[in-house]
């Protein structure tokens, strides 16, 4: 994933070499804040980063072609390992896909209880943005702060789906099963503490000068860049593009229920961790709709045993909370998938971080991976 | 993409002091705060916390009281339906009052995925509430159907031999059915 | 019997201080097992942890335990590290640490070595402790190391300046360069703290020993999150636990020299004074590490010019009012 050096940068390079060779150092595969397996090779002059060179792949699996040697239904599991934060959303995206690919119509109840674990997900996922952005900063303490609050929404979801990581709980044409009984209000108990706690993390570390100093004019990434490389999610739209697939594509109830998409202009960290934290404002407010407004009904369409969707080709996207997560299948009316890719979007994201870090210090190297938010069980897949 | 460094803009060291000092003060309140709040931790091996009754933990085969017998009838639908190959199952019998003699699970492969119990149309294969099934052996993950069955050996034993005796009864009924159409 | 002791003593001076070294020596080992485990249990009630529990009540011997534990561990040195000076570097910090402890009154009397330039002795032998790290940083043979070893050389030296132009303001306002001398006078005249200018001395002096026992925001040494773990990445065992216990002892060390400075060593009422010394040392510890568990850390170049661009100015202001107002 090396980037070309641009002649400009080529002649800073040179320019170094001459003074120093610049020292080579690698952070990573085993670094305490690349999160995962991500290595990164940097070329410093001191503190200056020179030049990235991000190596991906530690954890590659070859899920997608483990996917086109099973069934379609089968696939749906592999991808709780695809983003593990986040293993709801994979869920959903791969079961709209099948779903697409085989015409298969979602009773409504289903969609809502849909939009509510998304949601649901989505906030336990910015918690540990949350949580491990503040202790890249050396703000350990917002780390188990953020991982206490995502402790109450793990329970939520494991008392619904049973599971507290691999979840595992969409099925192509619903979900496995209703609601728990009274699960409505506590989710609800759990919003009114989680309003609270947004206060005091703003409290804690939003209004923090040093917090500032050290996010603020960081990392910047112009629009054009952002839109360039192909990034989604919070990172662009902390570039100033209101892009959300929410809005732009509506999938399941997300037309019928009323949120905004926090854009900020900036494109530094301090914009990325702004958006991020709104987005769970908003994501709260969705669940509050979504908890008024759904309709009682069946959560499942019943599917054939074997499931053969008719030969063609299907793309799905969906906003997981690291941005646009795609599928796209192709069918050859055989039971199994011709071919199945995944548009992950922690690798687009990341694939800007070498022309973000030349040129800052070591210590934002941090910040900048941190805002950037990846999953390597995702880039690496 | 060079990044601007805030050293360009008015620096008032006075100012950001202040300011630092005083939102570092805010800061601590939290922090107080929270210092005397009941804590959160669950003293694990001590402390358990109850599992919701869908957690998705160790499975069992569910025993049937009333019959004698687990209801596993060995039609392989859970095997079928597993995407990473876990089950394998010897049957007992033939019809609709076949049973399983084995039921292995290779827990080291499983993904806790559910797939299984829903595919199960006999009440026959559910997840428990059961977690701690981490090992130091690699052989500690295959699940025999002694550990897996409710009520354990003895519930494997009676199992079999009441599915032997509904057999043998299906097999004294079916020679005279035989016999009338010949 | 005691006059026994004390006129054997005082016939072999020698052995006296030996005896004296050896208390100050062990005092340093084992002051930092309390200082660890408060920060411990201050650290989990803070993040809504319980901290240590199971070894002793409360957890009290989980200090000891781990020191135990880094005892028996495997002694590793890197293969083309610079062995003498990796060696070295740890005993260097500690014996840095013991050598400060030496002139510490904890009570009237109470001091290893009464000392009539203690100030300047102090200062001195601090320093050490930055020859230290950066000696381990350099010798580790790793970058990571490198990296911390001169972040921290940096960082120390800035902040030593403001530090030492803080402690100055109270050498002028008491007219002693001795501990002992300095308390007494605030025996005598109440508590400097109180003296505007020495309040705000007080306050750099705070913000300068966060950064000179790197805690947060000042931690730019050992950012774990950047340089995994700074300038004692590849140490382990023993030597390991040297550079732990030196930073926790001077971590004592530095709060004791504040409350002796500024807020009247052992004086205080009813209890006896080595309580006072010790009441006060752990607030203000327990301040120290409150603090350490709110905000982020700074960068180096934001922590380097906060201390040349505000600290030393400020201090430089502040030694000049301290004198106009002080020497009498």
């Amino acid at each position: 994933m090396s980037m070309p050096v641009s002649p400009e940068k080529q002649s800073t390079l040179s320019t170094v070499d001459i003074l120093s060779q610049g020292m080579v150092i690698n952070v990573g595969p085993q670094h305490p804040s690349t999160h995962g397996v991500l290595r990164l090779i940097l070329t410093l002059d001191g503190e200056q980063i020179l030049h990235c060179e991000p190596v991906i792949g530690y954890l590659h699996r070859g899920l997608e072609k483990m996917m086109e040697r099973r069934p379609y239904r089968h696939n749906v599991p592999f991808t709780d390992r695809l983003d593990y934060l986040a293993a709801l959303s994979n869920n959903l995206g791969i079961c709209q896909c099948i779903e697409r690919l085989g015409g298969v119509e979602v009773p409504e109840r289903a969609q809502y209880i849909r939009v509510l674990l998304m949601e649901l997900q989505r906030i336990a996922s910015h918690l540990v943005f949350l949580g491990t952005f503040g202790t890249d900063l050396g703000a350990t303490t917002m780390f188990l702060y953020a991982f206490r609050e995502r402790e109450l929404v793990l329970d939520l979801l494991e008392e619904c789906t049973g599971a507290r990581l691999t979840y595992n709980w969409i099925r192509v044409g619903g979900v496995p099963d209703d609601l728990p009984e009274g699960f409505g209000e506590k989710v609800l108990g759990f919003v009114k503490t989680f309003r609270q706690r947004l206060e005091e993390y703003d409290q804690l570390l939003t209004r923090n000068r040093i917090f500032r100093s050290r996010t603020q004019g960081i990392g910047i990434l112009p629009k054009e860049l952002a839109l360039a490389y192909g990034t989604s999610g919070p990172v662009i739209r902390a570039s100033g593009m209101a892009y959300d697939v929410r809005k732009a594509a509506p999938y399941e109830v997300y037309d019928r229920v009323e949120f905004d998409v926090p854009v900020h202009e900036q494109g530094d960290v301090w914009a990325r961790y702004l958006v991020r934290m709104e987005e769970m404002r908003q994501s709260i407010r969705i669940i509050e709709q979504v908890l008024r407004d759904i309709p009682d009904g069946p959560v499942q369409t019943k599917l054939p045993k074997v499931f053969k969707p008719p030969a063609g080709i299907a793309y799905s996207r969906i906003e997981s909370p690291r941005g646009e997560l795609s599928f796209m299948m192709v069918s050859d009316g055989s039971p199994n998938p011709l071919r199945v890719h995944i548009r992950a979007p922690s690798f687009v994201n990341l694939s800007v971080l070498p022309s973000l870090l030349e040129g800052t210090k070591v210590a934002d190297l941090v910040a900048i991976l941190g805002s950037i938010d990846v999953v390597l069980g995702e880039i690496d897949r | 993409m060079r990044t601007r460094q805030p050293a360009t803009e008015q620096y008032n060291p006075l100012a950001v002091f202040i300011e630092g000092l005083s939102t570092l003060f805010y800061g601590m309140l939290v922090t107080w705060r929270n210092f005397w709040r009941p804590k959160v931790t669950v003293r694990y091996p001590y402390q358990r916390k109850p599992m919701p009754p869908r957690y998705r933990g160790l499975f069992y085969l569910k025993w049937n009281e009333e019959k004698q017998r687990l209801n596993c009838v060995g039609c392989t639908l859970c095997a079928q339906a597993c995407p990473t190959d876990v089950i394998s199952m010897v049957k007992l019998g033939k019809g609709t009052n076949a049973g399983v003699s084995e039921f292995t699970m290779d827990l080291g492969r499983c993904l806790f995925c559910n797939l299984c119990v829903e595919a199960c149309p006999f009440d026959a294969i559910y997840m428990g509430p059961a977690y701690e099934l981490a090992s130091e052996r690699r052989d500690a993950a295959l699940f025999r159907i002694a550990d897996l069955a409710q009520g354990g050996e003895e519930a494997v034993r009676t199992n079999i031999e009441t599915v032997q005796r509904l057999m043998a009864e299906e097999e004294k009924a079916r020679p005279a059915a035989g016999g009338h159409a010949g | 019997m005691i006059e026994v002791v004390v006129q054997f003593f005082r016939d072999y001076p020698l052995l006296w201080t030996f005896v004296k070294a050896v208390v100050l020596a062990s005092f340093t080992l084992l002051i930092p097992l309390a200082v660890i485990w408060v920060e411990r249990k201050v650290a989990g009630f803070i993040q809504s942890r319980l901290g240590p529990l199971h070894v002793g009540p409360q957890g009290t011997f989980q200090t000891v335990a781990d020191a135990l534990k880094l005892l028996l561990k495997e002694d590793i040195v890197p293969s083309g590290a610079d062995k003498r000076f990796f060696y070295i570097a740890p005993y260097i910090a500690f014996i840095s640490t013991v050598l400060s402890f030496m002139v510490l009154p904890f009570a009237p009397g109470w001091v290893a070595l009464e000392m009539n330039v203690a100030v300047l002795f102090v200062i001195g032998v601090s320093l050490f402790n930055v020859v230290s790290i950066l000696m381990a940083g350099w010798s580790s043979n790793n970058k990571y190391s490198l990296l911390g070893g001169l972040r921290a050389v940096a960082q120390l030296l800035s902040y030593e300046i403001p530090m030492v132009l803080s402690v100055l303001a109270v050498v002028f306002y008491t007219g002693s360069l001795s501990l002992t001398g300095i308390v007494e006078y605030q025996v005598k005249h109440g508590w400097l703290i109180w003296q505007p200018p020495i309040m705000i001395a007080a306050l750099i002096y705070f913000i300068c020993a966060l950064a000179e026992i790197n805690r947060t925001p000042f931690d730019l040494p050992e950012a774990e999150s950047e340089l995994v773990s700074g300038f004692n990445t590849e140490y382990s065992g023993m030597r390991f636990a040297f550079f732990f216990a030196s930073e926790f002892a001077n971590n004592f060390f530095i709060t004791a020299f504040a409350a002796a400075l500024f807020f009247g060593g052992w004086d205080g009422p009813i209890l006896p004074p080595i309580v006072w010394t010790f009441l006060k040392v752990f607030v203000m510890i327990f301040v120290f590490m409150w603090v350490r568990w709110t905000p982020p850390r700074l960068r180096i170049d934001q922590i380097l010019r906060f201390a040349w661009q505000f600290l030393v100015p400020v201090s430089l202001v502040n030694l000049l009012f301290a004198i106009v107002l002080g020497v009498r």
